[in-house]
């Protein structure tokens, strides 16, 4: 570790740092809304630094990159955490859970994620995975009062220690047959000579490929995903949903891209996995009469499209994943967004019950909410069409027709789920209750987000021209 | 001489490990896990890594598997009765799994008097890992030591008593 090694990681510093000090500042003063804000703007800190700051390095200390895939992926995590922690402050304040630890938690699961979207190294990878996931256990629970969160925490903790010991056995295998943990080298001297994986590298990356499984709920491992956002709190399984799946398939494309066709041999079940999953989550989602859980099923098929993406191996497959991950988790982070500024002493409305009507009642919200969906959905003019198109597009170009065709059936089911909500929405019903008004951070968190989704819509190759340039 | 203890000592741990996930008084899952760990000790000391080792008897068999052991009795979850049958059957395992270990524990001490290099083709000294942790991993052990510090913060958030008007 050098000078130069710690300016290159400044972003993560900040957020590090920043967390450590509200966390201090939180023991002795409770206020909760200076603490939110020193949150918000150290988050911003540290997006602006990674934007800003040219490393001078090309590597910190041999673990982690400080190229621009890396950077850009450390702004869009912290972006995020500035965006959850702005979701969470009526949380915080009304359900008075402690401000400087929920703020600290939030920053650190960023440090995390940026860590782990930047990994050159098995053990940088193993421990940015843990930071964040550790994080989540802990913020899943938060409101002690509530038998649901407490279960999902639960839930996630256990499921998250299975993929774990999965993960670090299977780091282990790789570096049994590879003798290196520093990536791209490790996996890519897995090849024997006949150009095959040998067999402990094969082992090894199915275990790893179960670990990512359990973290970006791929079927057959989805199952504790909607329980889990069922119990968690809004503005947590904004988080859960987006930043945690994000920042590891941000690594699995990093990897992949680095050390080049590595997956060969993994194809036929990378593939399965993907056209299991896009089914699992379309189908799991028809019968849902919860928002928050069909949001858990949405978010299982997005992570099949966006394994359709990793499994292509080409630049093109690489760049609209990369898309897909930076619209998918502004799209949903909308959507949950919406729940958590709608919630009041009821708790949140998630039931369908709950939500009849209520487009009469709060339109503005409903109606970014309707938007958020139909992106989700992949409408037209918004950014999800974009990134579907974008991952199809670089699927029919490696010649996975029937993956596209899987997948194009798992798009036309979702729409009927999604225009299932939108309907319920707009039904007229005398009976819908209004919910809170929300306040000033949730509806900049709403413009901010619907407006990205029309943006990025109208105008996909401000975003892909970006991510071209900066994939590995 | 290494191969055979290597696959004696692969046997202890399978078994140990195996009877610890079948048992239904969680003292004796304890116990047999115990058993398991000073295996796999044994076993890194035979890898040529005598720190790995020592740490695994410290660390897990002893701090925290006293802490497990702590956390079942002040919680009350050991069976009160006494089950059925001879009295060998519950003890009798362990007891075989134990001398198991302490002979190989033996073998392995006269195979090497001197805790030297003798031991397998790879020596790992304890220098070189302190060397390796300090110098090259120094990022990892800060992140680590950051995650401990969370982990502290999540024990308290979520352990302590509930306050006035919290959650409601």
């Amino acid at each position: 570790m050098s000078l130069s090694d710690l300016l290159a990681m400044l972003p993560i510093l900040i957020l590090a740092f920043g967390a450590t000090a509200i966390l201090m500042a939180g023991a002795w003063y409770r206020e909760p809304l200076p603490l939110l804000a020193g949150g918000i703007v150290t988050a911003l800190l540290g997006a602006l630094s990674a934007g800003l700051v040219t490393p001078p390095v090309p590597e910190i200390a041999g673990l982690f990159s400080a190229g621009g895939y890396a950077r850009f992926y450390t702004i869009l995590w912290s972006l995020l955490a500035a965006a959850g922690l702005m979701t969470g402050s009526r949380y915080i304040i009304e359900k008075r859970i402690g401000a400087g630890e929920y703020v600290s938690l939030v920053l650190y699961a960023a440090a995390g994620m940026a860590l782990l979207s930047s990994a050159t190294h098995l053990v940088g990878l193993f421990i940015a995975l843990e930071t964040f996931t550790l994080a989540f256990y802990i913020l899943i629970a938060s409101n002690r009062n509530c038998a649901l969160a407490a279960e999902a925490g639960l839930k996630y903790l256990l499921l998250g220690a299975v993929a774990t010991g999965f993960m670090a056995f299977g780091i282990a295998l790789i570096y049994a047959a590879s003798g290196s943990l520093v990536l791209p080298d490790a996996v890519m001297r897995l090849k024997a000579e006949t150009g095959e994986l040998q067999a402990w590298g094969l082992l090894g990356w199915g275990m790893i490929l179960i670990a990512v499984g359990f973290k970006i709920s791929l079927a057959p491992f989805h199952l504790w995903t909607p329980d889990v956002y069922q119990g968690a709190p809004a503005p947590v399984t904004g988080l859960l949903a987006t930043g945690s799946k994000g920042a590891v398939v941000a690594a699995l494309v990093g990897l992949l891209a680095m050390s080049g066709p590595v997956w060969n041999d993994l194809t036929d079940l990378v593939w399965l996995l993907a056209a299991l999953t896009m089914l699992a989550g379309a189908f799991g989602a028809l019968g849902q009469s919860n928002l928050k859980r069909l949001l858990a099923y949405s978010s299982v098929t997005h992570m099949g499209t966006l394994l359709v993406g990793v499994l292509c191996q080409t630049s093109e497959g690489f760049a609209a994943t990369t898309f897909y991950v930076v619209v998918y988790v502004v799209t949903s982070l909308g959507a949950f967004a919406v729940i958590a500024s709608l919630a009041d002493g009821r708790g949140e409305p998630m039931t369908f019950d709950q939500w009849r009507g209520l487009g009469y009642r709060h339109p503005v919200r409903c109606g970014v909410l309707v938007l958020l969906l139909l992106s989700l959905a992949g409408l037209p003019a918004t950014a999800g069409f974009m990134a579907k198109f974008a991952v199809f597009h670089a699927a029919l170009q490696s010649g996975y027709i029937g993956l596209l065709m899987i997948g194009i059936l798992a798009s036309v089911i979702s729409f009927a789920f999604y225009l299932r909500v939108t309907m319920l929405l707009f039904q007229p019903d005398e009976k819908a209750s209004s919910w809170h008004q929300g306040s000033v951070f949730e509806h900049t968190v709403l413009a901010v987000c619907s407006s990205a989704v029309l943006v990025l819509g109208l105008f996909p190759g401000l975003l892909f021209g970006l991510i071209r340039q900066i994939l590995p | 001489m290494t191969t055979v203890l290597f696959y004696i000592l692969g046997f202890i741990m399978l078994t140990a490990t195996l009877l610890c996930i079948t048992r239904r008084n969680p003292v004796h899952a304890v116990i047999y896990l115990v058993a398991g760990f000073f295996a796999l000790a044994l076993m890194f000391y035979l890898l040529g890594a005598p720190l790995a080792a020592a740490w695994q008897i410290i660390v897990y068999a002893g701090a925290i598997m006293v802490l497990f052991l702590f956390i079942i009795m002040m919680l009350g979850l050991a069976p009160q009765e006494t089950p059925e049958g001879p009295g060998w059957r519950r003890w009798g395992p362990l007891v075989l799994l134990s001398a198991s270990l302490m002979v190989c524990t033996v073998l392995l001490i006269m195979q090497d008097p001197a805790a030297g290099k003798e031991i397998g083709d790879f020596y790992l000294a304890p220098q070189a890992v302190g060397e390796s942790l300090f110098g090259r991993y120094v990022l990892a052990v800060e992140m680590v030591s950051f995650q401990l510090l969370f982990a502290t913060i999540g024990a308290y958030l979520l352990g302590r008593p509930l306050s006035k008007g919290e959650g409601q």
